[in-house]
């Protein structure tokens, strides 16, 4: 390996996170990052991927929490790499969470350790969430508010969800530090201020850094290939793509949906390689899709801007909201997603 | 300018003990203390009991409650102009009314005014017509097309007899049901219809309203969530207008004046007077052109311009929000790639299109440069055709 690759930052046990390099906002960490990534020429981004596979690793994951993770918006953000995180100190960090979130909703004024609130904060991992086992293990944290009737029936309400993965990282990322956890993708639920308060708490515990991850129509197109061309026994929706067009005075929303049988035919007239799916095919499966819709309405899509693909599988907005539909491939969807929020940690 | 009439259609039941009115008033009272009397008196109608005792103890719970409702509904500004449009509160007590305050003060000062009138279901049926007539964009509007037997085409109903025709069909297929008629200035009648059966009555915030022309075979319906009654609703409609055949026209939208533009061509008559002045206009536009410009990109430009004018004509189009299109052809791409060449079945689409003002979106798109000029007849055919819903196979 190249020598220049090596990371050059060494962390100094015991000396707490460079909160000033934090908040000039050139964080050591950050630059760590970008040296724990592995090198490919500026920019670029890989021609040719694999088709979305069902992790063996799976078969470990509660298929409670598997169901509980379906069917849900989830808002996306990237993580730069955690320092000095320690999964044997979960139940810590809930408590230690949850005073910080007690504090900040009563205005910054002291809260006692054992104080008992309305709300109580678990993190618990999520484990055989991960492409391989070289893969960091996944955590959820949930925000439960307690109910005010002391009737047993009563059920807690999870107001607030996010949880933390890496799936086929490895592959990505050079060696990370000791010190240092990479779950470069976090996927929350809830009321954007908590997300907030959060994110507060991980920059200050482990001087790392959330920012939204925003999907590009290029992304999308790659996500509407390939989750297309996922063999499903039924197919719950239409493979949707819903095109903006930047016409002015008035905005125009032209939603595209395929049959979904009919979608995966065209793909398998589109796909050659097998296991793989390349730029070029997805180039030619959104241009056989674009000059389909222009022989009818004599619209160019390709002039206009793909915002949402929803299939099957999952459905993905622009704005980083996404929402995982099939568990057989909720890995390989993560796997995709993973790849984008380590590209985009920059 | 403003005529009203009403039909208040009560329920045998319901005419039976408003007859008597204490016992009505025991059935009412004991109907909200005790529900297992409640259930045994329930086919009574403790509403309808209710609404006859409403001139002896002032006005009905349930009616004031609906105009408070009514009220939160209109926009601030709205409030007073559709009070005064109304014409119940006498305008010596609406100017006590403080339009300044919050909108649940301003409800409840109406409230009381109200109850002094002893308001009954039937005038604040009226408010709430004129509330939708008001503020039009909060429903959306389903065009049909009723036809007439052959041999019977002259129409020569009058539109009383039209009204008072339709009630009665109507009441004796569903007994309890509450129907409000009001006229519009352009000579339609708006109709405010809300649904009961012989035992349950009407609700009040489930209504469907349809706007009749008459002289013409358009109606205009903005379904309640209750469909089971459009049978009994075609029904009344084609004995009363003296038609043979009713059909949905696949045109929807939330603008009530834009549909009517389109189904009765004043959108097309404009259209044709704009086209003879057009191309006049055209040739001075040509000299301010700056003579740098490449001659053929020039050309092209005006071309578009010119297609477009041609297609769509120089003034605001009729509004609508949406055109779906089903599409179940062929599928064809570049005939280089052959991708789906051998398949017969065809490929099964559906397209949506929508925006605040759809037509003025479509306009545009060829001048931008992200449609071809001229656009495609499926989409420029929405106001001659009157449809924005279609389903397209190979011819």
């Amino acid at each position: 390996m190249d020598s220049s690759n090596v990371p050059e930052f060494t962390p100094k046990h015991g000396v707490p996170p460079r909160l000033r390099d934090y908040f000039t906002g050139a964080s050591s960490f950050q630059r760590q990052l970008a040296s724990v990534r592995k090198q490919t020429p500026f920019g670029q981004t890989p021609s040719r991927r694999k088709i979305p596979q069902c992790s063996p690793l799976q078969e470990n994951i509660d298929p409670q929490k598997i169901a509980f993770l379906l069917h849900k918006q989830w808002t996306l953000y990237t993580l730069t790499p955690m320092y000095r995180f320690s999964y044997t100190n979960l139940k810590q960090y809930s408590t230690l969470l949850k005073c910080f979130l007690a504090a900040e909703k009563q205005k910054g004024l002291a809260v006692e350790m054992g104080e008992d609130f309305n709300f109580k904060v678990t993190f618990s991992t999520l484990s055989g969430m991960k492409g391989t086992h070289r893969d960091p293990a996944a955590f959820l944290i949930q925000i439960v508010s307690k109910s005010q009737q002391s009737s047993k029936n009563a059920e807690d309400k999870v107001v607030w969800t996010g949880w933390f993965c890496c799936v086929y990282g490895d592959s990505l990322l050079e060696n990370v530090p000791d010190d240092f956890t990479c779950l470069p993708l976090f996927l929350a639920n809830g009321a954007e201020s908590n997300t907030a308060l959060i994110g507060t708490w991980f920059q200050k515990t482990f001087d790392c850094r959330f920012t939204r991850l925003t999907i590009s129509a290029f992304n999308l197109s790659w996500m509407a290939a390939m989750w297309t061309s996922c063999n499903m026994e039924h197919y719950g929706t239409a493979t949707e793509l819903l095109w903006s067009v930047p016409c002015s005075p008035q905005s125009l929303d032209i939603s595209y949906a395929i049959n979904p049988e009919d979608a995966k035919a065209l793909w398998d007239g589109v796909h050659q390689t097998p296991e793989e799916i390349t730029q070029e095919e997805v180039d030619l499966f959104i241009d056989c899709l674009c000059s389909h819709f222009h022989r009818h309405f004599k619209i160019n899509l390709s002039a206009t801007r793909l915002v949402c693909v929803s299939t099957s599988v999952a459905s993905a907005h622009t704005d980083g909201k996404i929402k995982i539909l099939c568990s057989k491939y909720l890995i390989g969807v993560l796997a995709f997603l993973t790849e984008l929020a380590i590209f985009q940690i920059e | 300018m403003y005529g009203t009439s009403q039909l208040w259609v009560a329920g045998r039941w319901g005419r039976a003990f408003a007859d008597n009115v204490s016992s009505n008033w025991w059935s009412l009272k004991a109907s909200r203390t005790d529900p297992g009397l409640a259930r045994s008196v329930n086919f009574m109608s403790a509403w309808e009991a209710g609404a006859a005792l409403a001139g002896v103890i002032g006005m009905d719970e349930i009616v004031a409650e609906f105009i408070r409702r009514t009220i939160l509904k209109i926009p601030v500004a709205e409030i007073g102009k559709i009070l005064r449009i109304w014409n119940f509160i006498p305008e010596s007590q609406l100017k006590t009314i403080n339009l300044k305050q919050c909108k649940e003060n301003v409800s409840q000062d109406v409230v009381e005014l109200c109850k002094k009138k002893r308001a009954s279901m039937k005038e604040a049926a009226i408010l709430d017509i004129i509330y939708h007539q008001t503020c039009q964009i909060k429903k959306i509007w389903t065009v049909y097309k009723m036809t007439k037997a052959p041999g019977e085409e002259v129409d020569l109903s009058d539109m009383e007899e039209f009204k008072d025709s339709f009630k009665k069909v109507l009441q004796r297929a569903l007994k309890n049901v509450h129907i409000s008629f009001r006229d519009s200035e352009d000579t339609a009648v708006w109709i405010r219809i809300a649904w009961g059966t012989p035992y349950m009555k009407p609700n009040q915030y489930k209504t469907t309203y349809m706007v009749y022309h008459s002289q013409t075979p358009f109606v205009f319906i903005s379904h309640c969530r209750i469909k089971k009654y459009i049978p009994e609703l075609w029904q009344a409609l084609m004995t009363a207008g003296n038609y043979h055949k009713i059909q949905q026209m696949e045109l929807r939208s939330l603008y009530l004046d834009s549909l009517k533009a389109i189904v009765f061509k004043q959108y097309n008559q404009d259209f044709q007077t704009y086209c003879l002045t057009s191309l006049e206009e055209e040739n001075s536009e040509v000299e301010i052109v700056d003579p740098r410009i490449i001659h053929e990109n020039m050309k092209e430009k005006e071309r578009i311009q010119r297609v477009t004018r041609e297609t769509f004509g120089d003034y605001v189009q009729p509004r609508i929000e949406f055109a779906q299109y089903k599409l179940e052809t062929k599928f064809k791409t570049d005939p280089k790639n052959g991708i789906l060449a051998e398949r017969e079945e065809p490929f099964r689409c559906l397209v949506k299109f929508s925006s605040p003002h759809l037509l003025e979106a479509l306009k545009s798109l060829a001048p931008a440069g992200i449609a071809d000029a001229p656009l495609s007849s499926l989409l420029t055919c929405i106001p001659h055709k009157a449809m924005n819903y279609f389903t397209i196979r190979e011819k």
